[in-house]
């Protein structure tokens, strides 16, 4: 029987002692340089526990996890140990469900836990940000006003705001002078017209459609909801990557952003349809402004872009939509309107 | 204390190789990428493993017992019991305090402190996670003391050097380095520190004066090129040479005024705080340099951001292979009279504190 030499540690102290090993099918046969034994080690019980920097071996036994050997001819020992763990398949494949489960969760859970908590804001409390927010972008862009304008104006907002309660109504409608055809809702009932959109706009219907899917917006609490939501997925993606510096958050928020402003946009289509109609109106301008959006822009891929597909959303309000009904506005009206920011003094 | 005897003796080495750490960098952001990071906690764990493993106390390398899934678990813990809560109220809060309520103010102040506290806590639960999986010779380090303490701590001495204008920053930083070596251990026996901050003042009080003349200077810089850069039309040559040349400038100014008085300081407190540390019977001292904390430290910066911070694992390797190159002790200790702790934890209690012993590390 060889006898090998090595290091012993009983893993009661931190002393540590020379021992001679002998090796054999049973196990390890652990002796001091005086020959009584101080362990056996079983072989089932033995196990790697690392590599020397001399290129020897150390060993650890189940029985007495404390306990360390290390030997420099590891020859005579290494046939014995176990052999490396293989590559743990069904964990791997269990952690990726997991992932994906999470990921599941997490793109599901965050827009309704948005939308409970934008439902829980008090509305004195959105209304108060909400108008630091609308002076802040007025005082930027600047407002339109005229008194035939704003009257005309007025008409259709409470024309459109018969069909829906009190409390849901918006606050505050007003044109800026911003050259994108464009509407924003934003949080206290505020909705703002850019004056390029006013431009753009054919007939006092599409002004209607637009400003119904807004009120839609509105009624439903989106743009709570949507602020929550990107803080919300900007937290979800620090916490699962780590990533403190917020450029991945950033970059995922906005993308996630937009997958889901896309859901809000088809229930504000939806929602806006029944708006017109309870205001005794059609949607066939709603419809044939985004078609004509559609034609205009049409490059962004969908799944990049804030909005659905610009001729998808015109098809689907017309499947929606009733019987015709009188424009909203007589032409002396539409045109006071379309001349509410005076003579092209659109800011760039 | 008692007079020591001069530690001169080399006894721990770094025999961990740079190629071996760079590969396992590269698979583990390779792992990284295709599981949205997922593989953090796995991956920091096989880094750790190598630097303890390549790291040797009197010839026996030491070992890293941690698991990547105590990090996920520990991770997750934190996310949903701790970060999930507070940024809920925070963000409330904030809300509250936007639509013109005062009172939302000092909750939001109460938010921060006790982030601050958890921060600090969660710092010391992380060390006494790293301790209690480091073994030597088969016998466990550990760390005794209170992570609340310590984050309170933390706070207190924070709040002092802010009103201090920097003065209590060496007192701040010797308290806290005090108390976590105090409450080391290894087996059953206990590091001893009686550093104190007084004797670092000579170096501060320069670190100090170099502080305002490096503010000094990048303000009459920042109003000199306020002066110039107006005239340079925007995306030409000039305006991105001119960029450059303000960028190393800084880099340089800040270097030569804040990076060799700070690497002098931290040299004489490295010293100071080595020479009064004492473990069963032996001392220590470190030889640690200006010069050579100037090249460790420049090299780590240059590391990390060149390789976006993939490579970091090179840099702990440099700082473990500094220390082991530059560490003394007086002798060895008695190694029969350091014992295993003994194990004052049921199981079950011993799975919740690796739990929660894991929450600060991520």
């Amino acid at each position: 029987m060889v006898a090998l030499p090595g290091r012993f540690n009983d893993g009661r102290t931190a002393a540590s002692r020379k021992v001679m090993v002998s090796p054999s099918a049973a196990g390890l046969d652990i002796r001091g340089e005086d020959g009584l034994l101080v362990a056996f080690w079983r072989i089932d019980d033995l196990r790697a526990d690392g590599e020397l920097p001399d290129g020897g071996v150390r060993l650890r036994c189940l029985a007495d996890p404390d306990a360390r050997l290390s030997m420099t001819q590891a020859e005579f020992v290494r046939p014995l140990l176990p052999p490396p763990p293989r590559f743990p398949w069904s964990k791997a494949v269990a952690a990726l469900i997991g992932t994906a489960g999470l990921l599941a969760a997490l793109w599901l859970g965050i827009p309704a836990a948005s939308r409970w908590l934008g439902d829980m804001v008090p509305r004195s409390w959105e209304n108060a940000w909400g108008d630091a927010l609308v002076s802040g972008l007025e005082k930027q862009w600047g407002a339109c006003g005229q008194p035939a304008g704003d009257a005309a104006l007025r008409l259709l907002v409470d024309r459109l705001s018969t069909g829906l309660e009190p409390s849901q109504r918006p606050r505050r409608v007003l044109v800026v002078r911003q050259r994108d055809i464009n509407a924003i809702a934003l949080p206290g009932g505020t909705v703002m017209v850019f004056s390029g959109l006013l431009k753009d706009a054919r007939d006092p219907g599409e002004l209607a459609g637009v400003l119904a899917h807004e009120f839609t917006h509105l009624r439903l609490r989106h743009p709570v909801a949507a602020m929550i939501r990107a803080t919300g997925v900007g937290v979800a993606v620090t916490l699962i990557t780590g990533d403190s510096s917020g450029v991945v958050a950033t970059a995922a928020a906005m993308g996630l952003a937009g997958a889901y402003s896309r859901e809000d946009e088809a229930a504000a289509d939806t929602g806006g349809v029944a708006v017109l109609r309870s205001a005794g109106l059609d949607a066939r301008g709603m419809a044939s402004f985004f078609r004509r959006l559609g034609e205009k822009s049409g490059m962004v891929p969908v799944w990049l872009s804030t909005h659905p597909d610009s001729l998808a959303r015109a098809e689907a309000v017309e499947a929606l939509d009733g019987p015709a009904a009188a424009p909203p506005l007589n032409g002396e009206q539409w045109q006071a309107l379309k001349g509410i920011c005076g003579a092209e003094k659109a800011k760039p | 204390m008692t007079a020591l005897p001069v530690a001169t003796q080399a006894p721990f080495t770094h025999h961990g190789s740079t190629g071996a750490m760079v590969r396992l960098s590269l698979i583990n952001l390779l792992l990284n990428v295709v599981t949205l990071s997922l593989w953090r906690f796995w991956g920091k764990t096989r880094v750790r493993r190598m630097l303890w493993g390549g790291t040797s106390a009197w010839g026996d390398p030491a070992e890293y017992t941690g698991r990547g899934g105590e990090l996920f678990l520990g991770f997750i813990v934190v996310m949903v019991a701790i970060f999930t809560p507070i940024v809920v109220a925070m963000g409330a809060a904030q809300a509250a305090m936007a639509a013109g309520h005062v009172w939302a103010g000092l909750i939001v102040f109460a938010l921060q402190v006790a982030i601050i506290v958890l921060a600090g806590a969660g710092l010391y639960r992380a060390r006494r996670y790293q301790l209690t999986r480091t073994i030597w010779r088969g016998i466990r380090g550990g760390q005794s003391g209170e992570a609340w303490r310590y984050g309170v701590m933390m706070i207190v001495v924070g709040f002092a050097t802010g009103l201090t204008l920097g003065w209590a920053w060496p007192w701040a930083e010797m308290t806290l380095t005090r108390y976590r070596m105090e409450n080391t251990t290894f087996g059953d026996t206990t590091f001893d520190c009686d550093a104190r901050a007084k004797p670092l003042y000579k170096r501060f009080v320069v670190l100090w004066l170099a502080g305002l003349v490096f503010l000094a200077g990048i303000s009459a810089a920042f109003g000199a090129g306020v002066y110039y850069f107006k005239d340079l039309e925007e995306g030409s040559a000039a305006f991105f040479g001119f960029i450059a040349a303000l960028y190393a400038g800084g880099a340089l100014w800040a270097l030569l005024t804040l990076g060799v008085p700070l690497a002098w300081y931290r040299a004489g407190f490295l010293r100071h705080l080595a020479a009064h540390t004492r473990f069963a019977g032996i001392s220590f001292a470190i030889e640690a340099t200006t010069g050579s904390l100037i090249k460790l430290t420049l090299g780590n910066i240059l590391i990390s951001i060149l390789s976006l911070g993939i490579l970091r694992p090179w840099t702990a390797q440099r700082v473990f292979r500094y220390a082991c190159a530059h560490l003394r002790t007086s002798g060895e200790p008695d190694w029969q009279t350091v014992c295993q702790a003994p194990e004052s934890r049921s199981r079950m209690g011993e799975g919740m504190a690796a739990v929660f012993d894991g929450a600060g590390e991520f």
